[in-house]
């Protein structure tokens, strides 16, 4: 049933440039974007209920690592991707060596807050690399000798690597890696003592998580066409974390569901220009009030059987 | 030199150490960190500034009456939009405190926009010299309430009955139940209580840095580094920890660099996390997650 799904949406989306013009097809592909930024953050907070908040850095290293790449070393956007992965696990590791020496819940949290913080000072006094507030040029990505400039042409980059990463992740939840995780959400005591290396796990979740929030800053990078450390700061980590828990925290569709969402919602918003930000606090509040397990809570009831198996919230 | 540092920074760390003292009531009554806080803050100081400038209150009056307000607020956040979700998931709670804040932000942004105010000052006196040390009317001023207001924020905690169970509540919220207290109300008392506190550091404030919708959160970042560097959850350390965060700011951007009045805040969370994560006055913390 869930695949079946899966496969339709996929089909569905292959036709959407049909319907859209270059602004919307420019939305469509942030709403990519931020479908991987929310998988990614959803498995340290909702499969593995840490409060991690240093997505925004995880997001912001990936990013930076795709334009330096690009614009001092030249690289094409294909071989910069791998290591915006790579880039983002490492700080998802680092991340990851708190929570593993007994800094947990609230103190984790101000913690990683306090380090994706510090990562925007890093972005802006790194001038030499990061050449500083004004950002930084990313070039046009090309594929082969075909340059990636049009927002359509992005389109289909950007749903093959969601495809790619959402499938995989998924399969990774299901498989016994995904049910330590969440056993270990469930109760680290007794997972440890059926004899699941917990400490090994919990790594691997902030690493997994961070890679692929790295890959969602590398897009994000060529998306915009240029990254300033302003994209970075607490005010997006607000969005990442709202996404996850309008979608419904834990759950992976719902973290598709809630990142399309907030990121279609603002535009709707900017037709009352000053109140955009009201209506996006007011739409969480309203959420949080009455759907407290997000979206996905509202599918479920409907359609059973798109239910995960191994989700709890 | 130092000692003028030193002055200036305790001056500044006595709003930090009022502001994480405020976070702090709250978080140990109802283990709820309030991340919209710095929100609560602003509006405060917002209050303050439309009854003073807009209306054209004094501010012996204005204050009050501001104070009034923002603990109407804080109690009508708890019942309407925090008690409902108490039993959830701590996650959500979360999440709430930050929402509330948006709507805080989004509606002065909506009055405000992008402007920055100026905002009169309390006390409008020449800086007075004690030796080489140059005291100014705002460090005073913020001296004067603060020591005054923590004093009698101690007595009730310790010398009254109110106190008493406020202590019994952070103690254990079941037993402080058993006994008669109503744990419920006093919940949103207490939420009351650190918006109104809070409400005193952002009138305090906004002469010194000028009032903005986004002023709330920096302050937010200051009281988490303050009560990080006093012991996380202790009422003593959120006011030591403020005060050495305001002097550890001016000596260190004098001293070393001046970037580092920026981040230092976020190198203590950092540091003292993961050295001394119980801080200076160790207090063991109860996980709700």
């Amino acid at each position: 049933m869930r695949t079946k799904a899966g496969i339709g949406l996929v089909v569905v989306a292959l036709f959407v440039p049909l319907f859209t013009n270059e602004y919307s097809q420019y939305v469509v592909n942030l709403a990519l974007v931020y479908v991987l930024v929310t998988v990614g953050f959803n498995i340290a907070i909702g499969t593995l209920g840490q409060l991690a908040f240093c997505n925004v850095a995880l997001f912001g290293i990936g990013a930076y690592t795709t334009g330096i790449l690009m614009y001092h070393f030249h690289w094409p956007f294909w071989v910069a991707l791998v290591p915006s992965g790579i880039a983002g696990a490492a700080a998802g590791f680092l991340a990851s060596v708190p929570a593993l020496r007994g800094i947990r819940a609230l103190y984790l949290a101000i913690m990683t807050l306090a380090f994706g913080e510090l990562m925007r000072w890093v972005y802006i006094h790194a001038e030499t690399v990061t050449l500083g507030s004004g950002g930084m040029p990313v070039p046009t990505p090309t594929f082969f000798t075909m340059s990636i400039h049009s927002p359509f042409a992005k389109f289909y980059v950007f749903l093959g690597i969601v495809v790619l990463v959402v499938t995989g992740t998924s399969n990774l939840l299901r498989s016994r890696i995904g049910r330590a995780i969440v056993a270990i959400k469930n109760n680290e005591l007794a997972a440890a003592s059926l004899g699941m290396a917990t400490s090994r796990y919990i790594v691997l979740a902030f690493v997994w998580s961070g890679c692929i929030v790295g890959i969602a800053g590398s897009m994000f990078a060529i998306l915009i066409g240029r990254v300033v450390p302003e994209s970075f700061n607490l005010v997006e980590l607000i969005q990442h974390f709202a996404m996850v828990m309008v979608g419904g925290v834990g759950s992976l569709a719902g973290a598709i569901a809630g990142a399309i969402t907030l990121t279609w919602a603002p535009e709707m918003f900017r037709r009352f220009p000053g109140y955009e930000e009201l209506f996006f606090g007011i739409l969480l509040v309203v959420i949080l009030l009455f759907l407290p397990r997000g979206l996905i809570s509202l599918l479920t009831r409907f359609v059973p059987g798109l239910a995960e198996r191994y989700y709890r919230e | 030199m130092l000692l003028q540092l030193v002055v200036s920074g305790i001056a500044l760390g006595a709003l930090y150490a009022l502001v994480a003292l405020s976070m702090t009531v709250v978080y140990r009554a109802t283990t709820v960190l309030n991340f919209g806080h710095g929100d609560l803050v602003m509006a405060g100081a917002f209050a303050v500034y439309v009854l003073v400038l807009l209306v054209g209150m004094p501010y012996g009056l204005a204050v009050p009456l501001a104070l009034v307000i923002l603990f109407g607020f804080g109690v009508g956040i708890q019942r309407g939009l925090i008690r409902p979700m108490a039993h959830g998931p701590h996650i959500a709670l979360v999440m709430m405190t930050i929402a509330i804040g948006y709507v805080i932000r989004g509606v002065a942004r909506l009055v405000w926009g992008r402007d920055v105010m100026p905002m009169r000052k309390v006390l409008d006196i020449e800086p007075i010299f004690v030796g080489d040390v140059v005291v100014t009317g705002d460090d005073l001023m913020i001296l004067g309430v603060v020591v005054l207001l923590t004093a009698v924020f101690f007595y009730v905690l310790y010398k009254t009955l109110a106190g008493k169970r406020i202590q019994a509540l952070y103690q254990t919220e079941r037993g402080a139940g058993l006994v008669g207290i109503n744990v419920s109300k006093f919940h949103g008392t207490i939420w009351g209580v650190g918006a109104a506190m809070g409400a005193i550091g952002g009138a305090l404030i906004a002469p010194i840095t000028l009032l903005y919708p986004d002023m709330g959160a920096n302050l937010l970042i200051k009281g988490f580094a303050a009560m990080a560097l006093g012991g996380f959850g202790s009422l003593w350390g959120a006011v030591i920890g403020g005060i050495l965060l305001g002097v550890i700011e001016h000596t260190a951007g004098a001293y070393i660099s001046t970037a580092l009045i920026d981040i230092s805040a976020y190198l203590i969370i950092i540091g003292v996390l993961i050295i001394r994560p119980t801080g200076i006055l160790g207090y063991e913390a109860t996980v709700r997650v």
